[in-house]
């Protein structure tokens, strides 16, 4: 389980945890991001910073909000 | 069971005008919801056909649109809510458009999906359904879905949401909408039962409580849907239960909520918001999977290639800063000519015509020297910037309609960060370029207050485009053939200064939370519809030449009047206007220019800045039209000839440069004439040119104008337009000080 703001680039990742205050686990939310979603890092932007793809979604997500959202690889499977 | 069914009977809210037309003629309302960049808008203009701006950027309809069109002989009205992504109480779009929704009961919601992108689509579909308002789907944007390979089931979609119409449009080709409106007109009420999330049995069970509870109290389940209540009282969404609060036998039902809430959280050990969005997440993903088919598999976007460069941490910035300075010198050299030809003819042919005429009719000599000194001389000397402004605007919508002032927001993220705000304020900021006021109120798309605050108070340091006029006058009367490097040297103050003033503020006055996420959508790369960048740019040109031809001509009539009075003053010193000025013009002293001339035009440029050069074409006596002297009968056809040649030559001339962009051609080049006005020679007679950077300066930092003012009084209250206009003051003559003395001192060491 990693950070957002460290995860790989360009591969399927699951959300595992969304570690925020309410507001902005509501915003995410609201914006498609919740707790099982498949999403991947758009690579060649950078770390820290990063642009994320749900289905054809662009989010932009700041360096204070990556280090937030928790994912793990799709292929490391359910452990 | 819904109890709004009817569209008449008494109304809590009577700010809406479509209500009061609605009680007497029964008057169809159909509110367009949708999320923000799902093409709400261009289904709207293609009902309404009404001139309204089609963007890009987050949040982009906070005012609320109404409209009204006929369907086959029958008059409907039409409301556009803002574009939201949800209907929590999250940010005041989302509030406006639920309240529309359960307070105005309009006949029918029709929600715009973006059919590229159902599944987020769906999670605002879910929240009016469960508002229990009767629904039509347009699936918009289906063009783009289908050659993606994106197939939807529509009848399948219907089925599952309750008989929910589904209508298959394309909003920038106006296809569907016929159909849409149909289906729309015939939407029933949904079915009970027939849509309904599941949240799980031990939500359920408390939603089946506080159901039951509500169905107590007629006055409560008149306003509203039960079902949906109850979601709202577990979600603790605080506006609603204050509000059910204040209803009689609310607080037993909120009492009743809190207990629930209670136990759900020892079940859960989380929110129960936010399992709720969990299980509305869940349901709609399951949804998705039963009616969508990718034809094709998922592939790189065209977008995520261009991002990789345009939003990258090392490129990005380098490449925000080229964008920039390629559009400005656009501006320049694409409006330089036609600069040229409007001041041409406003100044030769249209003076020399309107002086005749009113000679003609036999005026007294004021009235010719009021028209032609006052008027056409003072609007004339603005409405000469029209062409600049009409190329910045251009382009300003272009950046904007593209997607890539969003990119632009991520990137300057880290950047803005400096000025204790995050990146989301960028987008006010850069549109303050343009013109401070829809800059102000674009801070509403930012999300906490402080923030809102902080940008508004730093946007007016953006240099706007009414700033331009007095930098190009200033900058070739006084620096000739670095009349250019003038202006980006002003352009770059102002944003020095919001640095050091956002920096500052952020510290002292407006402290906050500097950790806010930054968190944005952002809208795929699209190719600007030109029919789109038209009527924005028109929108706002033709709103500038509206300035000129009230607010500008008043003024400088006014100041006319200011300048002769008492009557028959021989020397405009001498008059109210010089007076005034004299009085406060010590306080310019030590920054260079204390005549009276220059302290009216400042203070005349409060009014709106372009007039500070309107005033001083009317103050340093350029003008010479109230002599005696019998006038000529102009050759009309030789005058027309040459106003129609000059114009071809200008767009002739305007092609040169735009092909010869890098290097570009030097704005001296074609502003050659300018130079040589009379108003330039004065103003090298008045000022030195240390005096004169100094004066630009000043007139770049000071107050904002009236307009803003308005604007940022309008959204911040009272307290914060003096603010903004004491700091600006101070931090204006501060500089304006150190330009002039530390010149002066370099000079002399």
């Amino acid at each position: 389980m990693t950070p957002l703001s460290l995860a790989p680039a360009g591969e399927p990742l699951t959300v595992v945890d969304v570690r925020a205050g309410k507001r902005l686990r509501q915003r995410l939310a609201d914006l498609g991001l919740t707790v099982g979603t498949v999403i991947q890092v758009v690579p060649g932007i950078g770390h820290g910073p990063v642009i994320l793809s749900i289905g054809d979604t662009r989010l932009a997500l700041g360096k204070g909000a990556s280090h937030k959202v928790m994912v793990r690889p799709v292929s490391a499977g359910r452990s | 069971m819904v109890s709004w069914v009817s569209s008449s009977g008494p109304h809590p809210q009577t700010g809406h005008n479509l209500q009061t037309e609605k009680r007497t003629q029964a008057l169809f309302t159909i509110a367009l919801a949708g999320n923000p960049n799902c093409g709400k808008s261009t289904v709207f203009n293609a009902l309404t056909g009404a001139r309204q701006h089609v963007g890009n950027w987050p949040g982009k309809t906070v005012e609320k649109k109404e409209g009204v069109f006929q369907f086959h002989g029958r008059e409907i009205g039409i409301v556009d809510l803002p574009g939201t992504y949800s209907l929590t109480a999250y940010s005041p779009e989302e509030i406006i458009a639920r309240d529309f929704i359960v307070d105005d009961k309009p006949d029918v919601v029709v929600v715009v999906m973006d059919a590229t992108n159902l599944e987020r689509n769906l999670y605002l579909m879910v929240q009016v359904l469960e508002l229990g308002s009767p629904v039509a789907i347009a699936l918009n944007i289906s063009d783009v879905a289908e050659a993606r390979g994106i197939r939807i089931d529509r009848e399948r979609l219907s089925a599952l949401l309750g008989d929910v119409p589904v209508t298959r449009t394309v909003g920038t080709r106006k296809q569907g909408i016929e159909e849409l409106v149909a289906s729309a007109l015939e939407a029933g009420i949904p079915q009970a039962g027939g849509f309904k999330v599941d949240y799980g049995a031990e939500i359920e069970e408390e939603l089946a409580k506080l159901e039951g509870l509500a169905h107590e109290h007629p006055n409560i389940v008149h306003w509203f849907d039960p079902r949906w209540l109850a979601i709202k009282l577990l979600e603790n969404e605080s506006d609603v239960v204050e509000r059910v609060a204040e209803m009689p036998g609310g607080s037993q039902l909120t009492a009743a909520a809190r207990g629930s809430i209670a136990h759900l959280e020892a079940v859960y050990g989380d929110d129960v918001d936010i399992a709720i969005a969990d299980r509305r997440y869940g349901y709609i993903s399951g949804l998705t999977r039963q009616v969508v088919k990718h034809t094709r598999p998922d592939r790189v976007l065209i977008s995520d290639r261009v991002d990789r460069i345009v939003a990258n941490r090392v490129l990005g910035i380098p490449l925000f800063l080229m964008m920039m300075y390629v559009v400005f010198r656009l501006v320049q050299d694409v409006s330089a000519p036609f600069l040229d030809w409007v001041d041409g003819v406003v100044s030769g042919p249209i003076s020399n015509w309107s002086l005749w005429l009113v000679s003609e009719i036999g005026a007294p000599l004021w009235l010719r020297s009021l028209i032609v000194d006052g008027a056409i001389a003072g609007v004339g000397s603005v409405l000469a910037f029209l062409p600049g402004l009409v190329v910045l605007y251009f382009f300003m919508a272009w950046l904007e309609d593209s997607g890539y002032l969003a990119r632009a927001a991520f990137v300057m993220d880290r950047f803005m960060r400096m000025l204790g705000l995050h990146g989301k304020s960028f987008i006010p900021l850069v549109l303050g370029f343009g013109c401070g006021v829809p800059a102000i109120y674009a801070t509403r798309t930012l999300e906490n207050h402080r923030d809102r605050i902080l940008t508004g108070l730093l946007v007016p340091l953006m240099s706007c485009s009414a700033r331009l006029p007095v930098y190009v006058v200033f900058g070739l009367a006084f620096f000739g053939a670095y009349a250019d490097r003038l202006i980006w040297g002003m352009y770059a103050l102002g944003i020095i200064m919001a640095v050091f003033a956002g920096a500052l503020l952020s510290r002292t006055v407006l402290q906050g939370d500097r950790d806010a996420a930054f968190v944005l959508e952002l809208p795929p790369y699209r190719m600007p519809a030109l029919k789109g960048l038209l009527i924005h740019t028109w929108e706002r040109s033709s709103g500038f030449v509206k300035k000129a031809g009230t607010l500008i001509l008043g003024v400088t009539i006014l100041l006319w009047f200011a300048l002769n009075l008492p009557w028959g003053v021989a020397n405009q010193q001498d008059s109210l206007f010089g007076r005034a000025s004299a009085v406060i013009a010590p306080v310019f002293a030590p920054l260079g220019f204390g005549d009276w001339q220059a302290a009216g035009s400042l203070m005349s440029g409060f009014i709106a800045k372009e007039i500070v050069v309107s005033t001083m074409s009317q103050t340093y006596g350029v003008a010479g039209a109230g002599d005696a002297e019998p006038v000529e009968r102009p050759d009309f056809g030789r005058d027309l000839l040459n106003i129609v040649t000059g114009f071809f030559e200008a767009v002739w001339n305007a092609f040169k440069s735009l092909v010869s962009i890098i290097p570009g051609i030097n704005l001296t080049e074609s502003g050659g004439e300018i130079e040589d006005t009379k108003l330039s020679a004065a103003l090298r007679t008045a000022f030195s040119p240390l005096a004169a950077l100094a004066f630009v300066a000043f007139v770049l930092l000071y107050v904002p104008c009236v307009a803003t003012l308005a604007a940022i009084r309008h959204e911040y209250g009272s307290r914060w337009a003096v603010f903004a206009t004491g700091y600006q003051l101070a931090l204006a003559w501060l500089v304006a000080f150190a330009i002039y003395q530390g010149g002066r001192l370099l000079a002399m060491g």
